[in-house]
């Protein structure tokens, strides 16, 4: 047995089978021979388990429509960056005609543009808006929809919903005959007001 | 960096002066049995951001009962055909506005609309749909059916509060603790997943099958359904079909059926309801279908769906609701919502405590 432990690192590598060659030859026999080490590589060994079983899982809660619309925003944000900044092959005899200076001013703009957004634009408008300009997927027909954030009756990218930033919903609920429903409690009264969007 | 503060300011400028104050109309009739006091709208607002309009209504209406009668809710309908399509409505169940007393409504709502859609000059209008007084009678032009909905809401009402005042003479305070403490519990425990219902078809093209849903037994039910069926894929169930016999000797003309979704987890919620108007005669039977698409926003893969009768209307207006002890068996209880008569005591009961419910009881 070799009497120096081997770093973590290695250990890391030989349980996740990543080690190769003289080093792995050399770390199996320190292991074989060396109970603190193997404790070591057998919780590596569940640290990994444990990561590929969560990776099956979804977090609670995931909005799936706000999450896809954001995926899409990130996206052509990203797309828009890369156009602006990013060297392109097939690009190099423009240089003489580009310089930073247009491109620059045009990035800090964008963020002007990104900021103003994001500290004025509430999320749940962010997706109507996505939806009014067709960045996001939509039902072909009209949608009445209800969920913990509220209730909403979209058609052809028009909005029209129910949601307060003051409270939750305490009961939501949709309806066959077309139609959507939330129920709020007043914190003080108790008075209930239930409020409802309808298909035409 | 100078200039990147002044861009920004620029940027805040133009975001304000885009907003717009938004007209609005109250509309009563001249024989409306509430006369409007007040209307403030001050806090909404219509905004073009970008290429769409924004419409916040944040509005607060003080009525007063101008009848002999008590008040036992009121539904106003909300149209903004200029700036959304559809409509929406906001209704106050469990009131009780003696003559001559004053209340308030509550209206939230939010609107977007393509500026492309020729929307110029948004504007809200809120019209009355309806009033229930104490003795069940209604008043309005009830565009939104909310007589209906009201007398139910007033009968699960009165339903719920003799329960509690029996369980305060039967089991004392401490029984009626309890089962505040029980329904908080549920309150809290009850959420589901988010729900859309799409005329049709929804979008979803993966395989569906068909899937045959039971009913809850409900011997005390004036209907009795039976032989239901949904085509069922990922995350979605549509076409619901069902057979239902009137087992009473009085005709009926609507019924709605509460749909219980199981996944193949195990876990049950309640999705939605199913209404129908369907007349039916005494001892007849019908057919109910619904060409509609009940999905969830979150990938669930459906196992099992299970209904209940949920309400019955007979000819003539008069409804059948379920009875408490039906309500109690766990399955039920632990996913049908309360009603907001429960809600409201429940609310009282969390936020002032055990005396101020029992006093709240006494005045019904």
């Amino acid at each position: 047995m070799s009497t120096r432990h081997p770093f973590d690192t290695e250990l890391a590598l030989y349980a996740g089978g990543d080690l190769r060659g003289w080093d792995w030859v050399k770390t199996a026999a320190h292991v074989r021979g060396c109970e603190a080490c193997r404790v070591s590589v057998a919780a590596f060994h569940l640290d990994q388990q444990r990561l590929l079983d969560s990776a099956d899982d979804m977090p609670a809660g995931l909005n799936w429509d706000r999450l896809a619309s954001e995926m899409a925003a990130n996206v052509r944000v990203g797309l828009a960056a890369g156009e602006c900044i990013g060297p392109v092959a097939g690009r190099e005899s423009q240089k003489a005609i580009w310089n930073w200076k247009p491109a620059g001013a045009f990035a800090g703009l964008a963020m002007v543009f990104a900021a103003a957004w994001w500290l004025n634009m509430p999320t749940s408008d962010t997706a109507a808006l996505s939806r009014a300009f067709g960045f996001v997927q939509e039902d072909r027909g009209p949608v009445v929809e209800a969920s913990s954030a509220g209730i909403e009756f979209r058609e052809n990218g028009s909005v029209l919903g129910v949601s307060t930033s003051a409270a939750q919903p305490v009961v939501t609920s949709v309806s066959f005959g077309g139609s959507a429903s939330a129920r709020y409690v007043d914190d003080d009264t108790g008075q209930v007001t239930i409020a409802t969007v309808y298909v035409q | 960096m100078k200039s990147f503060l002044k861009l920004a300011a620029l940027s805040m400028l133009v975001h304000v002066a885009s907003a717009q104050t938004l007209s609005h109309k109250i509309d009563l009739p001249k024989d409306s049995p509430v006369a409007l006091l007040s209307a403030d709208f001050s806090n909404s607002s219509a905004t073009a951001r970008g290429g769409a309009y924004v419409v916040d209504v944040y509005a607060s209406l003080s009525l007063r009962n101008t009848t002999q009668r008590r008040i036992r809710g009121i539904t106003l309908a909300v149209y903004a055909q200029d700036v959304a399509p559809g409509k929406g409505s906001v209704s106050v169940p469990s009131l009780d506005v003696a003559p001559g007393a004053t209340f308030s409504v509550r209206i939230e709502n939010h609107l977007v609309r393509p500026l492309s859609s020729g929307a110029s000059n948004p504007g809200v209008e809120v019209k009355l749909d309806g009033i229930l007084f104490d003795d069940l009678t209604f008043y309005g032009p009830d565009t939104l059916e909310s007589q209906r909905l009201m007398t139910k809401w007033e009968m699960e009402a009165r339903r719920d509060r003799d329960y509690f005042k029996s369980l305060l003479k039967t089991a004392g305070t401490e029984g009626l603790r309890q089962e505040m403490l029980a329904g908080l519990s549920r309150q809290s425990d009850r959420k589901g997943p988010g729900v859309q219902m799409v005329r049709g078809r929804a979008t979803n093209q993966d395989a569906e099958r068909e899937v045959q849903f039971a009913f809850i037994s409900m011997p005390d039910s004036p209907l009795e359904a039976s032989e239901g069926t949904a085509r069922v894929s990922v995350s979605e169930a549509r076409a619901p079909r069902f057979s239902v016999r009137n087992r009473s000797n009085r005709a009926v003309e609507h019924l709605e059926i509460g749909w219980i979704v199981k996944d193949q987890q195990g876990r049950e919620f309640y999705a939605a309801s199913m209404p129908a108007d369907l007349k039916l005669a005494p001892k007849q039977s019908g057919d109910v279908r619904q060409e509609a698409s009940l999905r969830f926003q979150q990938p669930i893969a459906i196992q099992s769906v299970t209904g209940f009768v949920a309400s019955v209307e007979y000819v003539g207006g008069e409804q059948w609701i379920p009875s408490r002890s039906t309500l109690a068996t766990q399955r039920l209880r632990n996913l049908v919502p309360a009603s907001p008569e429960e809600q409201r005591l429940l609310q009282i009961y969390s936020k002032k405590g055990l005396d101020a419910l029992i006093e709240e009881l006494k005045k019904f």
